[in-house]
C-alpha cells in the first residue's frame, strides 16, 4: 500500500503545500482561498483532495507536502468515516507534526481536537491564519523558534475520560 | 350632508361667535364622519372575532367558507401585527371548546402571537378548558407550550398561582409532564410547597427515573423548603427544560421587530447606566434579556412589592423586606437596582433560578444553535455576552453558570468569535482547584494560543494576569476575615485551604511562565508580548507584600534574558522594577521568618534564583561583564571573538545596552563625559525602576528622582 511519507521528497525553496482533506467540499474552497489571500512570508501551494490514498498518477510531479490537514464536519458521520479511512493510507512519521484536524458545526465537548472552525467568514479567516502559522512551522521554516514536533508537543491535548461536571 | 349644508347656509352671518359655535358644530360633525369611516377599516378584524365567538358547538366546518374567512382574516392580523389583548379570551374559548373542530383548535393555537400582552383571565379559563379533558393530547401540549412561550407577556400571575394546585394536578400526564415541570418551576413560590405535592414528584421520579427537569424542579422546591425534600441532587443542575417555543419563535420575532416602539416601556431602573446599552431590542429572542413588565395588579391585596415596580433606591431600602422577584429571571441582567438587591439579600432560590435561566440561554444560543453568518447574532451574542460581564462586575463574582459553559465553549472555540468578551468573562473565573485547572482551562488555552497570532497571545496573558489579580484580591479580603479555611463564591460550597489557594496560585504562574517563554521564542521576543509578560510578573512579584500571600516565584529563564537583552527600553526599566520589588519581597519575609514563627517557608531554591538573576544583571549592567563563568548566559570567549565586536564585554552595561546606547549619545552630544551627571540624565528620562534597582543594590543611583517605592513612570 501506497503511504503517504512526510520525508521522501526534496522542499522547494521558499514555499510551503498544504494538503486539505475533506469528504463534502463545503469548507475547502473557502479555506484554500483564504489562504493563497493571507500568504505574506512565503509562498503557499494549497492542493485539495477528497480522501486519501491520492491518485497515483500524480505521484512524480507533487511536491512534498508539509501539512496534511483534515476537515470533518461533526454533523456528517459520513465525514469522520472518511477520514479514520484515509489515515490508514499515512505513513506514521506524519503523525509527529505534519498533520492538523479541522473541526466545523463542533458544537458537543471534544477533548482531543486541535482546531476549530465557526463558519462565519471571519472564522475562516482565523483559521486560516493559524494554519498558516502551523504550516510555518512544519515546513521548517523557523527553525531557531521551533519544530514541527515540538509544536505538536505544546498543542497536544491528553485524551481523559469525561470530566464530571458537577 | 343634509345638516352640514343647512348650517353651512347660517354662516353666512357675520357675526363671530355664531361663527365659532357653527365652527365647532362642522368640526364636530366631520369627526363623527372621519370616526365611522375609520370603524369601516377596522371592522373586519372586530366582525371576524365577532363571529367567532359565537361559533356554536357542532358547527360544520368542512365548506364552512364564512368561518374559513373570519379565520383568515384573523390570522392574517395576528401574524402580521399580533393580537390585541381583548381576543385571547375569545379565541382560546373557540379552540379550547373544540367547537371549531379539532384541527382549527391547533391552527388557532398556531397563531396566537400577542401584539403587547396576554391577560391572565384568558390563561385561566384556557386551564380551566384543559381540565374539562376534551382536547386531544397534541392540542393539549400546544396549549402548554404556548402558555411557556407568552410567559413573559402574561400580565400578571396573581390568578395563576391561586390555581398552582389545578395545575400541579396534570403532573400525571406523561405527554404533558415536561412541559408542566417548567410552568411549575415558573410558578413556584414558598407557600406552593408541600408535603404531598413532593410526595407526589418523587413517587413519579421512582417510576421516570432521573429526567433533568423533575431534577430542576425539585431542586427549587428543596431551596424554598429544604426539610421537605431530603434526598440529594446534584449542586449544579444542568439545563433540563426542553425547547417549548419553536412553533412561534419566527412570527414573534417578527411582530416584536414591527412593535418595537409600542411594546412595553422598559422601566429602566438602572442607576448607574455607565455602560449599559440604552436601547435593548424587544425581540422575544431567547437571547434577549426579557423586560421587567411594567403592569401590576391593583387589586391584589398582598402587601409585598414586585422588584419591577421599584423606581429609584431610596423606595429599594424602605421596602427591601417586601420585594417579590419576578418570574423571569433573566430580566434581572443588567439592572442595577435589582443586583443591589440580590447581593443584599443573598437569596439562594433567587440565585439558583438565575443561574439555570443563564446556563439555559447560553448553552442554547452558543452551543446547540447553529451558528450562521449574520452580523445579526453575533452582535446580539455580544450584548448579551457584555450584559453579563456588567453583572458580575456589579456582583463582583461570576455566576457558576457563566463558568461552566466557558469550559465547555473553549474547547470548541475558534479563538475569533467574541474575543473580548469570552476572554473577560474568563478573567471572572473563580478560584478552583489545581487538579481541575489543567483539564478545563490549560489545555484549551494552550491549543488556541501556540497557534494564534501575537495579539491573541498578548490578550491571553492579559486576561490571565487580571485573573490572578482577581484570585489574590479575593483571598487578601477573606484571609483578612481570618481563619485558614476559606470559602469560594457566596454560592458555591467548595471550600479551599490557603496550601489549595496557594498550589492553584501556583500553578497558574507556572502556566503564564511556560505560556510566556514559549510565545516570546516564537514571536521573536516581540515586544508588546514582552511587555504584557512583564505586566504579568509586577503582579506576581508584590504577591506578598501587597496581597499577603506568602508565595514567591521568580520569572523563568525564557522571560528574564529576553528582557534584559530587550531592544527597548521600557522592557529593560521594568525588568529593574521587578526585581527591586523581588528583593524587597524576599528581604521582608526573611525578616519575618527569623524574627518569629511563621508558618510558611520560603526555600532556599527561590533565594539562589533570585540571586543567580541579581547577579547577572547587576554584572551586565553595572559592572560591564555579562559573561561570567558558570551562569547561565556564558559563552565561548573563542566564540565571542569571532564576532569581531570590540570589548564585547561591556556591550549590555547602562552605557552600551541596546536600549540604552541612544541615550548615552544623546547626553554625550549634549554635556560631556561624566559619569554621574549621565547617570543624572539617565534617571531623568523617566527610568525609576531602573534608579531604583541600581540605588539599591549598588548604592549609586541618582538623588534627584529616587523614590522609596518607585513606580516607574512608565507604568500605566
Amino acid at each position: 500500500m501506497a503511504l503517504l511519507t512526510p520525508y521522501s521528497k526534496v522542499p522547494e525553496l521558499n514555499t510551503a503545500t498544504v494538503l486539505l482533506v475533506e469528504n463534502e467540499e463545503e469548507l475547502q474552497s473557502k479555506l484554500a482561498n483564504a489562504l493563497v489571500r493571507n500568504e505574506n512570508d512565503f509562498n503557499v501551494n494549497v492542493r485539495l483532495a477528497r480522501k486519501l490514498p491520492l491518485p497515483v498518477e500524480n505521484k512524480e510531479t507533487r511536491p512534498r507536502i508539509d501539512l496534511i490537514v483534515f476537515i470533518v464536519n461533526l454533523l456528517s458521520e459520513r465525514s469522520l468515516q472518511s477520514v479514520e479511512s484515509s489515515l490508514a493510507h499515512l505513513h506514521s512519521d506524519c503523525f509527529l507534526g505534519k498533520v492538523c484536524f479541522l473541526v466545523t458545526d463542533g458544537r458537543c465537548v471534544l477533548r482531543h481536537v486541535t482546531l476549530s472552525v465557526s463558519q462565519t467568514a471571519d472564522g475562516v479567516n482565523a483559521a486560516a491564519v493559524r494554519l498558516l502559522n502551523i504550516l510555518k512551522v512544519s515546513a521548517g521554516m523557523s527553525p531557531i523558534a521551533t519544530t514541527a514536533l515540538y509544536l505538536s508537543s505544546l498543542t497536544r491535548c491528553s485524551v481523559t475520560s469525561e470530566l464530571e461536571e458537577d | 350632508m343634509a345638516d352640514l349644508s343647512n348650517l353651512a347656509g347660517l354662516v353666512s352671518e357675520p357675526s363671530g361667535e355664531i361663527d365659532s359655535s357653527v365652527s365647532s358644530v362642522s368640526n364636530r360633525s366631520l369627526r363623527l364622519a372621519e370616526k365611522e369611516k375609520r370603524k369601516g377599516v377596522a371592522d373586519p378584524f372586530g366582525l371576524a372575532v365577532k363571529y367567532l365567538s359565537q361559533v356554536e358547538a357542532g358547527t360544520v366546518v368542512r365548506g364552512n367558507d364564512e368561518l374559513e374567512r373570519n379565520m383568515v382574516r384573523v390570522e392574517t392580523v395576528a401574524l402580521s401585527k399580533g393580537l390585541p389583548p381583548e381576543v385571547f379570551t375569545v379565541l382560546l374559548d373557540l379552540a379550547l371548546s373544540l367547537n371549531a373542530g379539532t384541527a382549527n383548535c391547533t391552527r388557532v393555537l398556531k397563531f396566537l402571537i400577542p401584539a403587547t400582552v396576554v391577560p391572565q383571565e384568558a390563561i385561566v379559563k384556557g386551564v380551566s378548558w384543559l381540565c374539562v379533558g376534551k382536547m386531544p393530547m397534541n392540542a393539549q401540549v400546544l396549549f402548554v407550550r404556548w402558555v411557556l412561550t407568552v410567559f413573559d407577556l402574561i400580565d400578571c400571575k396573581d390568578d395563576l398561582r391561586s390555581i398552582y394546585g389545578f395545575i400541579f394536578s396534570f403532573v400525571t400526564e406523561e405527554n404533558l409532564f415536561p412541559f408542566i415541570c417548567h410552568l411549575l418551576y415558573l410558578l413556584t413560590m414558598r407557600e406552593h410547597v408541600h408535603p404531598y405535592r413532593v410526595r407526589k414528584l418523587l413517587d413519579i421520579q421512582a417510576k421516570m427515573g432521573r429526567q433533568p427537569f423533575l431534577t430542576q424542579l425539585l431542586a427549587l422546591y428543596k431551596v424554598f423548603r429544604p426539610d421537605l425534600v431530603t434526598l440529594s441532587l446534584p449542586s449544579r443542575v444542568r439545563t433540563g427544560f426542553k425547547n417549548h417555543n419553536s412553533t412561534w419563535k419566527v412570527a414573534l420575532c417578527a411582530v416584536q421587530r414591527k412593535n418595537t416602539s409600542a411594546v412595553l416601556v422598559d422601566q429602566s431602573l438602572s442607576l448607574d447606566v455607565k455602560e449599559k446599552p440604552s436601547s435593548r431590542k424587544r425581540k422575544l429572542h431567547h437571547l434577549a434579556i426579557p423586560p421587567l413588565s411594567s403592569a401590576f395588579d391593583s387589586n391584589s391585596n398582598k402587601k409585598v412589592f414586585r422588584l419591577q415596580e421599584l423606581c429609584s433606591f431610596k423606595e429599594l431600602l424602605e421596602n427591601i423586606h417586601n420585594i417579590e422577584l419576578p418570574a423571569q429571571m433573566g430580566s434581572l441582567l443588567g439592572s442595577a437596582l435589582a443586583l443591589h438587591y440580590l447581593d443584599c439579600v443573598q437569596d439562594e432560590s433567587a440565585f439558583l433560578r438565575l443561574n439555570f435561566w443563564l446556563g439555559h440561554s447560553l448553552q442554547e444560543e452558543f452551543l446547540l444553535c447553529p451558528v450562521d453568518g449574520s452580523s445579526d447574532n453575533t452582535s446580539e451574542g455580544c450584548r448579551f455576552l457584555s450584559t453579563i460581564l456588567f453583572t458580575q462586575q456589579f456582583l463582583q463574582e461570576g455566576f457558576s453558570s457563566t463558568e461552566s459553559f466557558l469550559y465547555k465553549f473553549l474547547s470548541v472555540w475558534d479563538g475569533c468569535l467574541l474575543r473580548p468578551q469570552i476572554l473577560d468573562l474568563l478573567s471572572d473565573i473563580p478560584l478552583m482547584p489545581s487538579f481541575y485547572m489543567h483539564k478545563l482551562l490549560f489545555e484549551p488555552l494552550k491549543q488556541l494560543y501556540f497557534t494564534s497570532t501575537v495579539f491573541f497571545k498578548c490578550s491571553v496573558i492579559e486576561c490571565l494576569n487580571s485573573m490572578l489579580v482577581k484570585w489574590l484580591t479575593w483571598h487578601s479580603v477573606s484571609a483578612s476575615e481570618g481563619g485558614l479555611d476559606i470559602s469560594l463564591n457566596s454560592n458555591s460550597t467548595i471550600t479551599m485551604t490557603l496550601s489549595g489557594f496557594m498550589d492553584s496560585v501556583m500553578e497558574l504562574v507556572r502556566f503564564v511562565g511556560l505560556l510566556a517563554s514559549e510565545g516570546l521564542r516564537l514571536e521573536n521576543c516581540h515586544v508588546l508580548l514582552l511587555n504584557q509578560t512583564l505586566a504579568f510578573y509586577e503582579t506576581v512579584c508584590d504577591m506578598f507584600l501587597k496581597y499577603s500571600l506568602p508565595l514567591i516565584i521568580m520569572p523563568p529563564a525564557g522571560v528574564f534574558y529576553p528582557a534584559l537583552f530587550a531592544t527597548d527600553s521600557i522592557s529593560v526599566d521594568r525588568l529593574g522594577y521587578i526585581m527591586f520589588r523581588y528583593r524587597k519581597n524576599l528581604t521582608l519575609a526573611k525578616k519575618q521568618e527569623q524574627q518569629r514563627e511563621q508558618t510558611f517557608h520560603i526555600s532556599r531554591n527561590t533565594y539562589k534564583e533570585f540571586n543567580r538573576n541579581l547577579q547577572a544583571m547587576v554584572n551586565s549592567m553595572w559592572n560591564s561583564w555579562w559573561c561570567i563563568p558558570g551562569s547561565d548566559i556564558e559563552i565561548d570567549k573563542d566564540l565571542i571573538a569571532l564576532s569581531k565586536v570590540a570589548e564585547p564585554w561591556c556591550r549590555f552595561d547602562l552605557i552600551h545596552h541596546p536600549a540604552l546606547f541612544s541615550y548615552a549619545i544623546e547626553f554625550h552630544q549634549r554635556t560631556g563625559k561624566y559619569w554621574n551627571w549621565y547617570m543624572e540624565f539617565l534617571f531623568n528620562q523617566g527610568f525609576d525602576g531602573l534608579n531604583n534597582f541600581i540605588q539599591t543594590n549598588t548604592g549609586h543611583g541618582s538623588t534627584l528622582n529616587s523614590q522609596e517605592d518607585g513606580q516607574p513612570k512608565s507604568q500605566p
